[in-house]
């Protein structure tokens, strides 16, 4: 069974949300936190039901949109989103409110909208899509195991338009909680120069990626998604290895035939040493392109990942911006995508490309 | 009732309102007035409890009390009376 990646939309700290060609216009910053930048959302949601949507709501109701026009469609058959953290925004208002009035008086709106489903249903109830809608919370497999799922569902024929995503934000609440665990850079760095920092800790990033999913090759439509596969907790480096010289296997080829490899680096020395053994022991010649640099790191930034992925093979060629390694393939046929999330979640992902 | 406008407005964060765009007879709940729904309804009871610490005893009170600003305003006065 093929699965075809029929449409794309990207709502990040680059210009993603505009169109254009990849990276057209880069977005270079100077600190520890990247934001998205915001598209003008009411081209996709009316003023009365805008007002009650936090950031993430909008970023994924916008990227959701910008996915199925790009392929083309008005309503998918079904919608599963992954996403780490959820509704964090308005999680802290309910909280805040609940510890400050006494657990009285709280109003509705944000804890409707502080469920980690939020956006899955808010892109259901405005596309009036009542298929199958779930939402993976695991952490830095939220979007793999949403792709799983749209994998298993495209397999068993029940929908035949999916649309998957993956979404995170970042709070001031949940940045000051994260940097107590050491996560990020002490001082601001250049996002150009991250990946080459010598210092632990990375950048926090955000972001909405989603993709339509088909077994129907759509007319606008470059890329397969050949296929996906997980690795929690490995041992050491050779467990890694192992794991993609086998998912490689099972997927019909070998290192040889990967032109591109992309990596989740995040600038921090000690999670990147593992791209680093990998590397050398499977793709020591191949050309290697990241993208945490660009969007910065967070749970579910392989939706990010695989929508430039998808981009580089739509395009035929790599950024400057995104390349890390060597010299841009003359043909990209084949991207294998590795990204761990802080060592513990590693996941691998093909993507091939279609005439 | 220009500050219970504004009351309204920062409570259903209705973006693009501004109190002069409210008129004091409109109807809250109507598409031909400002269009609120049931959610808006519970952020309204909420905003009587915090603001002029009046509840609502009478569920089926709610659409007279909530009918427009002057219904309300008209509401609030009169309990606020019973009140002190």
């Amino acid at each position: 069974m093929n699965i075809y990646i029929n449409g794309t939309g990207c709502v990040s700290p680059q210009l993603t949300a505009q169109g254009g060609p990849l990276l057209g216009t880069l977005k270079e910053y100077e600190q520890v936190r990247l934001a998205v930048v915001d598209p003008d959302y009411k081209q996709w949601i009316d003023l009365k039901q805008i007002r009650r949507m936090s950031r993430i709501v909008k970023m994924g109701v916008a990227a959701a949109n910008l996915s199925l026009e790009s392929a083309g469609l008005s309503t998918p058959d079904a919608i599963i989103t992954g996403t780490a953290y959820g509704c964090l925004d308005d999680t802290g208002v309910f909280l805040t409110k609940m510890v400050n009035q006494q657990e009285e008086m709280l109003t509705p709106t944000a804890f409707i909208q502080s469920t980690h489903n939020t956006v899955a249903g808010q892109i259901a109830l405005l596309l009036q899509c009542h298929g199958y809608n779930n939402t993976f919370v695991h952490r830095g497999f939220s979007f793999e195991n949403a792709l799983v799922d749209a994998i298993l569902i495209l397999g068993e024929g029940s929908a035949e338009n999916i649309l998957v995503g993956g979404m995170d934000e970042i709070t001031n609440h949940s940045h000051q909680i994260l940097s107590r665990f050491g996560i990020y850079k002490k001082a601001p760095v250049k996002t150009m120069d991250l990946l080459n920092s010598p210092e632990p800790g990375t950048i926090a990033g955000e972001g909405a990626a989603f993709l339509t999913l088909s077994n129907t090759k759509g007319p606008g439509c470059t890329t397969m998604l050949t296929g996906v596969s997980t690795l929690y907790k490995p041992l050491w480096e050779g467990e890694v290895i192992g794991h993609i010289v086998k998912f490689l296997e099972s997927n019909n080829c070998t290192p040889e035939d990967i032109d591109l490899l992309v990596t989740g680096r995040n600038g921090d020395i000690d999670q990147d040493e593992m791209y680093e053994e990998v590397a050398a022991a499977l793709f020591p010649d191949h050309p290697e392109a990241c993208f945490k640099h660009l969007c910065g790191e967070y749970p579910t930034a392989t939706a990010f990942g695989t929508w430039m992925a998808n981009a580089l093979i739509a395009e035929q060629t790599v950024p400057e911006a995104a390349m890390f390694y060597g010299n841009p393939p003359e043909k990209i046929n084949k991207i294998l995508l590795y990204n761990h999330h802080q060592g513990t979640h590693h996941s691998f992902i093909l993507l091939s490309h279609v005439e | 009732m220009n500050d219970l406008k504004a009351q309204i407005i920062e409570q259903l964060n209705l973006q693009e309102v501004t109190p002069e765009n409210i008129g004091n007879d409109q109807p809250l709940f109507s598409k031909e007035g400002l269009g609120l729904d049931s959610i808006d309804a519970l952020e309204l009871i909420v905003l009587l409890q915090q603001h002029y610490n009046i509840r609502i005893t009478n569920p089926d009170d709610g659409p007279k009390i909530f009918h427009s600003v002057r219904s309300m305003a008209e509401y609030i006065s009169a309990n606020q009376t019973i009140q002190a």
